[in-house]
C-alpha cells in the first residue's frame, strides 16, 4: 500500500479528531472536537523509561517479537509477565522460571551496563580486558588465551544462559580472544514510551515507593499492575488520559483484569462516555450502570466493578458488533438481554479465568438473526424451542430455563432465553443449537427454511451430530428430506454392532459424502441436482448389516456420485482424482493447475500406499462376476496380490515394548486385519459363492482407506509432512472410537491422538471427517519452520491460516474478478488519501472502518490521516479494511468517488460493465473465508467483522476466522504479477505457507503480527524470491 | 528459475553424466512406477577391538540388494573424493596405487581417543548437520550442551559444509549448511531455550532438507530424549533416513538412560542407519562421542550402486559383505535397507515427466 509522505498543506486539525473512532452509532452525529494528540505515535515526545542493555536483548528475554515497535514494549512486557510470569495461587502465584529468567538478565545486564566505555560499548583488546566482562557473563576461557584454539565455555551456568538466552554475541568475543580484531560491542540502554510517566506506576506499589525500584522492577514484581497496564495500552489514548484523570489509575487497580478483559472498547470523548447503541441506549446504560455516561468517573468505576465484571463483558461484547447490528439492541432489549445474561448468580467473576469466559455472548450478539418485523428469528417455531429448552442437562442455568420454557410467548423472550444461556460452558446446549439452526435458516430461501419438524429433529441429535451440520449451512439447498435421510442414515449406521463393520461403514459413508462436498462446492454437480445427488449418495447406506453388504453400499455410493458429477456411475481412480482436483480447465494455465492440484492428491495417495481403487472394485466386480460362475480368476489373482502389497514401517519397538510404553495409544488392529487379508486362496479354488461373496466385504477396509484418503489428500495443508511420510496416518483413523476410551462422539469433529508419544505409531485422529480441514492442519502445522529465532507457530492461529488458503479454490474467478479485488483494495487507499484533506469524507471513512477496526486501531488511524502522516496508516489497515472501505462507501455514497482517484474511476467503469461479476457477493464468496465456528459453515464469506479476542475453549480460533485479509492480498499480488486468476490455486497455499514462517508474534492475539507477516511474504514475491510461477509452480527454499 | 527447479536439473545433469545409466525398476502395477537412481552406501569396516580397517578396495566388497547381486559404481574411502568403478582406464592406476594388493590395515589411532590428531583431512567432503534440542528437557545443560556442539563445530574444519538447527516444538533453521564455520557457531550461540519437544517431526524436516544434497551426509543430533510433542513416529524418520542415504548420530547423556523409550530410539534409529548413539556422563564428556563421529565420517568407505531390476516396491534390503577368507573378521556396520520413494507427483514436477520424477539418491 502506497501513500504519499506528506500533505502538501498540514491540516491545522490536530486536535479535531471525530468520535467516529468510537463507536459508528454516534459517529453520524458527531462533530469535531478537541481531543489531545495521540502519545502512542508520537514516542519522541512521549515520557520514557530506560531498560538495562540493547532492547534487542531485553525483548528476547522478556518474550517479545523482535518486530514489535518500541512504544509496545512496556505493555507486552507487563502482558507477559501477569500472563506468564505466576504461576500457582498461593499468595499471588510463585515466579515462573520466565520471570526467574527475565529478572536474572535486568540485573545482568545492569552490571554489564557498569562495565561499558563512556561511549556505550564494550572495547576488549585482549584476554586481560576480557576478564571482568566474562565473569559478569559466566563464562572462562579454555586453554590458553590468544591462540588460535581458544574457546570460551560454560563457568557460572546460571549467567551463562542468560547470556546465550538474551543474544550477546560471545562469537565475536571468542575470535578477539584468539588474537583476531577487538571487540566491540555497543551496550547502550534503552528507552522506551512509557504510558503518563514512571512515577505514575511506580507510586502505585509500596515498595516501589520507597525508591528503591524503577518501573521495570515495579513491574517484575507486581502482576497486577502489569495487569492494569497492559489493560489501559489497549485503549485509545483519549480514552486512556480521560480514565487517568477521571477516574484515576490507582482506582482501575483492583478492576485491572475487568479492564483487561472488556475495557479496550470503553471510550470517552469530550467527556461522555459513549456507549454501544449510541446515545438511544444511553438512558439505558444509565440504569444499568447507576451513572450517567456524562460521568466517566462513576459511569466506567461502575461499570467494571458491578456484577462481578460481566456488565463489562456485556458492553464490551456489544461495543464489538457492527452499527446495524447495535441498533437492534434498543434500550428495553438492552436492559432485557442484560438482566437474562446476568442471570441469578454472578459467580465466577468474568474476569476470573485466563481467558474471556462466554463466548457465545459474542456470538449471539454478533450473529442473532432478526425477521423483518424487527423480531429475533425463530428456526421452526416457539413450540419446538419449548420442547428443545426442556432437554436433560447437567447445567442448573438450562434446567431452569427448560422449566420456564412453557411461559416463551413471542421470539423476544427466546432470545433472551438464549441471553441466558451464554454463561453456560458447553458447545451442545440449546444456544449452540439456537446459533447453529439460525445460520442454516440465514442461508435459505423463505420458502426453503427448515420445518418445525426437522428443526426439532436436528436438536435432538445436536449433541451427536453437530459438526456434521457444517455442510447443511454449506448447502442450502438440501433440503428437510435430505436432512433427515442423513441423519436416519447414520443413525443406523453408529448403531452397527460389530465394531470394525461400524468403522468401515461410518469411513465409507463419510468418504463419499466428503467428496459430494467437494465436488458440489467445485460446482461440479449442478445446484440443481444437489438434494436428488445428496440423497441418492446416501441411500445406500440404509440397509447395511454385513460387510459384503457395505461393499456393495460403498459401490453403489461412489457410482452415484460420479454419475452426479459426470453422468456416468463409472470411473477410475486417476478421473477420480481428476474431478476432485477442480474442473476441467480450456486455459494452458488452467491445465497446467489443473494437473498440479491433481498431482497433488495422487502424491499423498502413494505416500500413504492406499492400494488403488482400481484394484479394489475390479475386485469387487471380479469376485462378484466369479459368483455368477464366471471364470475371471486368473484375472483377479494379481489384483489380489496388490492388497498385500502394504508392509508396515519397519519396527523400531517390539510388541511388548509397545504395550508398556504406549498403552492405549498403538492400536493398528484394522491395518492387522488388511494385512491378513489374503483372497488369492478363494479366488484359486475358487471358493464357494457365499465364500466370494464374503470374500467382497473383505475388501472394505480397503475401500474405506482409499475413499477416505481422498478426501485427506484433497485437504493437504501446505508443508505437509505427515500424509507423504507417515502410511499408517489415513489407515490409523479410528472411526467408530475403538481404539480409545472416552471418546463417545464419534460424528464428531476427529481428535487428536498419538501426539509426542514415540512408541505409539504417531499421531492418528478418532472421529469423524467433519471439520477434517483443520484438523489436518493442526497435524501439518509444526512442520512449518519458523523464519525467525525465537518464534513460534502459534497453534490455534495458523490452522485457521492454512485452511483459508486450501479450501477455497479459484477454477471460476475471471480476470475481472481478480482485477477488481486489486482496485477495490486500491480505492480504499485513495478514500483515505483524500480524507487525509477533507474533515467531512474523513468522517465518513472513519464511521465506514468502525465496524472492522478497535478503537484504538481507529483512533491511530485518524490521527494519521488528522496530522497527515499517512506512513503510520499503512500499518494499521488491513487490505481486508481497504477492500470493505471501498465496498462500504461505494454501497452507502454511490457516485462519490469517481473524483477520488483513478483506482475509483476504473472500479466504477468495470462494476457498471459487468455488475454481477463484481458485486459484493460474488467477491465475498470467491474471495472470503470459511468461518466453521463463528458462522458454522465452511462457506467462503466476507463477513467484516472486528478481530475477535481470545476466549476460552476457543483461544484464537476466532480470532483466526475474522482474519480475511490474506486471499485479498494474495489476489492482488497476483494480479498485479500478471497471473491469472486460476493460479491462485498455487500460489495462495505457497504465499500462506510463507506467511506462516514469517508470523513474529508476541502473542497470539497480535494480528499487526499477521499483517505484518502478510507484507513481509508480499514483498518477497513482488520481488520474485519466492512462489515464481513463471518456470513450474515451486516456492524457494529456505 | 527458482533454487529448486535449479537444483532439480543440476541433479538431472549429474546423473545423465554419469556413467551407469539410471536404472528405471519398471513395476508390474499398470499405475506405479518406482523409479531408483543411485544407492549411496556409508560403510564403517572395524575389526574385533573397533578399529577402523582401512586401504580396502572395490573388489573387496559385495552388496546384494533382495538377494539381486548389485555392481558397484563408485567407490571412496575416508576424506578422498569417490571414484567410478566401472571406468577402469580412469581409476586403475587408483585402485591399484591405493590397494597395491598390500593387506587392509586396522588403523588404531582411529578408535576414537586421540583428540589432538589433525581433524581437518578427516570429515572432508561431508555435509554434517546438527540438530540441538533447546526444550526444556535440556535447559539445565542447555550452556554445556552449547559449550560441547560448539566445540564439535569447531573440531569439524574441513569437512564440506556444516548446518546448525535447533528445535523444541518447531524446528530452526539457525545456520543454513555453510562452509562458513563462524556462521555456524553463531548459530550454535543464538540458540534460545524452548518449551515443549518435537525431536522427531524435526529431525524428519532435517533429515529432508540434507536429502537435497548429493554425498555423504549425516546428521548428529544433540539430545536428552523425551519427545511430547512429536506427530511422526521414529520409525517414519529412520525410513527416511535409510531411504534418502543419510546417517543419523545420537549424541547424548546419561538422563536419556532414564527414559527407555528414547534410549531404544536413539539405539536402534543410529544403527539402522549405519550411525552411532552416543551417552555421555554429561554434556562436558562428550569429547569421545565427537571424536568417534569424526573417525566414523573419516573413514567410511562411500559405495554407491544402480539397482539391478528389482520388482519389490516395498523395503529393499540391502546386505554389504566382505569378499575372501582373509577379511571376514572384520565387521560391516551400514545402512540395511531402503525403502523407494514413489514421489511421482510432487509439487513443480508438471513440466517433467511424472514417471521420471524421483528423488535422486535412495
Amino acid at each position: 500500500m502506497k501513500f504519499p509522505r506528506c500533505l502538501p498543506t498540514l491540516p491545522l486539525v490536530l486536535l479535531s479528531i471525530c468520535l467516529s473512532t468510537c463507536f459508528s452509532a454516534t459517529a453520524s452525529s458527531a462533530t469535531d472536537s478537541p481531543r489531545s494528540e495521540e502519545p502512542d505515535t508520537n514516542p519522541s515526545q512521549a515520557a520514557s523509561v530506560v531498560i538495562p542493555g540493547p532492547l534487542r536483548s531485553f525483548m528476547r528475554m522478556a518474550g517479545i517479537s523482535q518486530k514489535a515497535a518500541p512504544e509496545e514494549v512496556l505493555p507486552l512486557l507487563a502482558h507477559n509477565v501477569f500472563a506468564q510470569g505466576y504461576e500457582g495461587s498461593r499468595d499471588g502465584g510463585r515466579p515462573t522460571e520466565f520471570l526467574i529468567l527475565l529478572s536474572r538478565y535486568v540485573h545482568q545486564a545492569k552490571e554489564l551496563a557498569a562495565l561499558v566505555g563512556p561511549d556505550g560499548s564494550f572495547r576488549v583488546s585482549n584476554c586481560d580486558e576480557a576478564k571482568p566482562l566474562l565473569h559478569t557473563l559466566g563464562y572462562r576461557v579454555r586453554q590458553d588465551c590468544g591462540a588460535k584454539h581458544t574457546a570460551l565455555v560454560t563457568a557460572d551456568p546460571e549467567r551463562a544462559f542468560v547470556t546465550i538466552d538474551s543474544g550477546f554475541p560471545l562469537p565475536e568475543l571468542e575470535l578477539t580472544l584468539q588474537g583476531g580484531k577487538p571487540f566491540t560491542y555497543a551496550f547502550p540502554a534503552s528507552r522506551v514510551p512509557v504510558m503518563f510517566t514512571e512515577s505514575d506506576w511506580t507510586t502505585l506499589n509500596s515498595e516501589s515507593r520507597k525508591g528503591s525500584r524503577d518501573l521495570i522492577e515495579t513491574f517484575l514484581h507486581d502482576p497486577l499492575l502489569c495487569r492494569l497496564y497492559w489493560a489501559l495500552s489497549r485503549t485509545d489514548a483519549e480514552s486512556r488520559v480521560a480514565l487517568q484523570r477521571s477516574v484515576g489509575i490507582g482506582t482501575l487497580l483492583p478492576v485491572a483484569a475487568v479492564l483487561d478483559f472488556y475495557g479496550s472498547h470503553i471510550c470517552i470523548r469530550s467527556g461522555r462516555v459513549i456507549v454501544p447503541g449510541g446515545a438511544g441506549a444511553a438512558s439505558a446504560w444509565k440504569d444499568l450502570t447507576g451513572a450517567s455516561p456524562d460521568s466517566p468517573r462513576e459511569f466506567v468505576a461502575r461499570l467494571l466493578a458491578k456484577d462481578n465484571g460481566w456488565l463489562a463483558a456485556y458492553f464490551d461484547a456489544l461495543s464489538r458488533v457492527n452499527q446495524t447490528q447495535q441498533a437492534h439492541f434498543t434500550e428495553v432489549r438492552l436492559r432485557r438481554f442484560y438482566e437474562s445474561f446476568r442471570g441469578q448468580s454472578i459467580s465466577p467473576d468474568a474476569a476470573r479465568p485466563a481467558f474471556r469466559p462466554a463466548p457465545a455472548l459474542l456470538l449471539l450478539m454478533t450473529r442473532l438473526q432478526w425477521q423483518p418485523s424487527g423480531e429475533p428469528y425463530v428456526p421452526g417455531n416457539l413450540e419446538v424451542w419449548k420442547q428443545i429448552l426442556q432437554q436433560k442437562s447437567d447445567s442448573k442455568i438450562i434446567r431452569d430455563s427448560g422449566k420456564r420454557a412453557s411461559h416463551i410467548k413471542n421470539p423476544e423472550q427466546l432470545a433472551e432465553t438464549m441471553f441466558a444461556l451464554c454463561r453456560v460452558e458447553t458447545e451442545t446446549g440449546p444456544l449452540q443449537i439456537y446459533l447453529m439452526l439460525s445460520e442454516l435458516d440465514s442461508k435459505r430461501s423463505p420458502e426453503n427454511r427448515l420445518s418445525p419438524q426437522t428443526v426439532l429433529l436436528m436438536a435432538s441429535r445436536f449433541a451427536d451430530f453437530s459438526n456434521q451440520y457444517l455442510i447443511f449451512s454449506e448447502f442450502p439447498e438440501l433440503n428437510d428430506e435430505s436432512i433427515t435421510r442423513f441423519l436416519n442414515v447414520a443413525e443406523s449406521l453408529g448403531k452397527i454392532p460389530n465394531h470394525t463393520l461400524r468403522g468401515n461403514a461410518m469411513g465409507i459413508f463419510q468418504a463419499n459424502i466428503g467428496m459430494w462436498q467437494i465436488l458440489a462446492r467445485q460446482g461440479q454437480i449442478q445446484s440443481s441436482a444437489l438434494n436428488d445427488s445428496w440423497q441418492n449418495v446416501i441411500k445406500p447406506f440404509g440397509k447395511v448389516l454385513s460387510s459384503p453388504q457395505l461393499f456393495e453400499a460403498g459401490s453403489d455410493s461412489l457410482g452415484e456420485l460420479l454419475l452426479a458429477a459426470t453422468g456416468q456411475r463409472s470411473g477410475s481412480q486417476d478421473e477420480i482424482i481428476d474431478l476432485l482436483a477442480g474442473p476441467r480447465q480450456a486455459t494452458p494455465d488452467g491445465q497446467r493447475m489443473h494437473q498440479e492440484v491433481a498431482n497433488e492428491i495422487r502424491s499423498v495417495m502413494d505416500g500413504q500406499r492406499l492400494v488403488s481403487l482400481d484394484t479394489i472394485l475390479g475386485l469387487g466386480d471380479g469376485l462378484d462376476a466369479m459368483a455368477h460362475g464366471a471364470a475371471v480368476g486368473d484375472s483377479l489373482v494379481p489384483l489380489a496380490g496388490e492388497l498385500r502389497e502394504f508392509e508396515m514401517p519397519r519396527p523400531i519397538f517390539s510388541s511388548g515394548e509397545r504395550t508398556q510404553w504406549a498403552t492405549g495409544v498403538y492400536n493398528n488392529r484394522h491395518t492387522d486385519l488388511q494385512m491378513r487379508t489374503d483372497l488369492t486362496k478363494v479366488i484359486k479354488a475358487p471358493g464357494s459363492k457365499q465364500q466370494l461373496e464374503d470374500a467382497r466385504g473383505q475388501l472394505c477396509p480397503f475401500l474405506r482407506d482409499t475413499l477416505v484418503g481422498l478426501n485427506y489428500a484433497y485437504y493437504e495443508p501446505p508443508g505437509a509432512q505427515i500424509l507423504h511420510i507417515n502410511p499408517l496416518f489415513v489407515r490409523s483413523h479410528d472411526f467408530s472410537g475403538d481404539t480409545v476410551a472416552g471418546v463417545d462422539r464419534i460424528w464428531q469433529a476427529p481428535q487428536l491422538f498419538g501426539e509426542g508419544s514415540p512408541a505409539g505409531g504417531g499421531a492418528h485422529l478418532v472421529g469423524s471427517l467433519a471439520d477434517l480441514p483443520y484438523v489436518l492442519a493442526q497435524v501439518e502445522q509444526d512442520f512449518i519452520a519458523p523464519e525467525n529465532v525465537q518464534a513460534l507457530i502459534w497453534r490455534e492461529l495458523v490452522p485457521g491460516l492454512l485452511i483459508n488458503a486450501i479450501l477455497p479454490r479459484w477454477w471460476g474467478v475471471s480476470q475481472s474478478e481478480l482485477h477488481a479485488i486489486t482496485l477495490y483494495q486500491r480505492s480504499g487507499e485513495e478514500l483515505l488519501t483524500a480524507s487525509a484533506g477533507d474533515p467531512q469524507l474523513r468522517k465518513k471513512v472513519m464511521t465506514i472502518l468502525s465496524d472492522r477496526m478497535d478503537p484504538q486501531v481507529s483512533a491511530r488511524v485518524e490521527t494519521a490521516l488528522v496530522t497527515g502522516r499517512l506512513a503510520d496508516v499503512d500499518p494499521r489497515m488491513t487490505p481486508a479494511d481497504s477492500f470493505y472501505l471501498a465496498a462500504e462507501f461505494r454501497r452507502r455514497f454511490p457516485g462519490q468517488t469517481d473524483s477520488l482517484g483513478p483506482a475509483n474511476q476504473e472500479l466504477e467503469s468495470l462494476s457498471r460493465r459487468d455488475p454481477t461479476e463484481l458485486s459484493w457477493d460474488r467477491l465475498s464468496q470467491d474471495f472470503g473465508v470459511p468461518h466453521p465456528i463463528l458462522a458454522q459453515s465452511y462457506s467462503r464469506e466476507l463477513l467484516n467483522l472486528k478481530p475477535f479476542p481470545a476466549f476460552e475453549g476457543y483461544s484464537s480460533r476466532l480470532l483466526a476466522e475474522t482474519w480475511d485479509s490474506n486471499n485479498l492480498y494474495w489476489a492482488r499480488l497476483a494480479d498485479e504479477k500478471g497471473y491469472s486468476a486460476v493460479m491462485l490455486n498455487a500460489l495462495v497455499p505457497q504465499l500462506t505457507h510463507r506467511m506462516v514462517e514469517k508470523i513474529f508474534a508476541s502473542d497470539f492475539e497480535d494480528w499487526p503480527a499477521m499483517l505484518r507477516a502478510m507484507r513481509e511474504t508480499g514483498e518477497e514475491f513482488r520481488q520474485g524470491k519466492i512462489a515464481s510461477l513463471s518456470t513450474g509452480v515451486s516456492i524457494t527454499q529456505p | 528459475m527458482t533454487k529448486k527447479s535449479f537444483l532439480f536439473l543440476a541433479l538431472v545433469l549429474i546423473l545423465l553424466s554419469s556413467p551407469g545409466i539410471r536404472v528405471a525398476a519398471q513395476e508390474s502395477a499398470p499405475n506405479i512406477r518406482v523409479v531408483v537412481d543411485m544407492v549411496q552406501l556409508n560403510v564403517a569396516v572395524t575389526d574385533n577391538k573397533g578399529n577402523y580397517v582401512t586401504g580396502l578396495h572395490p573388489s573387496d566388497f559385495a552388496i546384494v540388494e533382495d538377494s539381486i547381486p548389485q555392481k558397484l559404481a563408485t567407490f571412496g574411502e575416508g576424506n578422498e573424493p569417490a571414484y567410478r568403478v566401472a571406468d577402469t582406464s580412469s581409476t586403475s592406476e587408483k585402485t591399484s596405487a591405493k590397494a597395491g594388493g598390500q593387506e587392509p590395515q586396522a588403523d588404531p589411532k582411529s578408535a576414537g581417543e586421540d583428540v589432538s590428531q589433525s581433524l581437518g583431512s578427516m570429515v572432508a567432503g561431508a555435509n554434517v548437520f546438527l540438530l540441538f534440542d533447546t526444550s526444556n528437557y535440556m535447559y539445565r545443560g542447555f550452556v554445556f550442551a552449547q559449550d560441547a556442539i560448539a566445540d564439535f563445530v569447531r573440531s569439524l574444519e574441513t569437512a564440506d559444509k556444516v548446518a546448525f538447527y535447533s528445535y523444541s516444538r518447531d524446528l530452526s533453521r539457525s545456520a543454513p549448511l555453510t562452509p562458513d564455520r563462524e556462521a555456524v557457531l553463531r548459530g550454535v550461540r543464538a540458540t534460545v531455550a524452548g518449551d515443549d519437544a518435537a525431536l522427531y517431526n524435526c529431525l524428519l524436516l532435517t533429515i529432508k532438507d540434507a536429502s537435497h544434497f548429493t554425498g555423504r551426509k549425516v546428521v548428529v543430533v544433540f539430545s536428552n530424549g523425551p519427545d511430547n510433542s512429536s506427530m511422526v513416529p521414529p520409525e517414519d524418520v529412520a525410513e527416511l533416513a535409510q531411504s534418502t542415504g543419510t546417517a543419523i548420530y545420537m549424541i547424548s547423556t546419561q538422563l536419556a538412560r532414564l527414559e527407555p523409550v528414547s534410549t531404544a530410539v536413539f539405539e536402534r534409529m543410529t544403527a539402522a542407519t549405519g550411525g552411532k548413539a552416543y551417552f555421555a556422563k554429561n554434556w562436558r564428556d562428550e569429547q569421545k562421542a565427537f571424536a568417534s563421529i569424526r573417525d566414523d565420517l573419516a573413514h567410511l568407505y562411500s559405495l554407491s550402486y544402480y539397482p539391478q531390476p528389482n520388482p519389490n516396491r516395498g523395503w529393499r534390503g540391502i546386505t554389504v559383505k566382505l569378499v575372501g577368507e582373509r577379511l571376514k573378521k572384520y565387521h560391516i556396520r551400514t545402512r540395511n535397507g531402503y525403502r523407494p520413494q514413489p514421489n511421482r507427483f510432487a509439487a513443480g514436477t508438471t513440466t517433467a515427466s511424472a514417471s521420471e520424477a524421483g528423488p535422486s539418491n535412495q
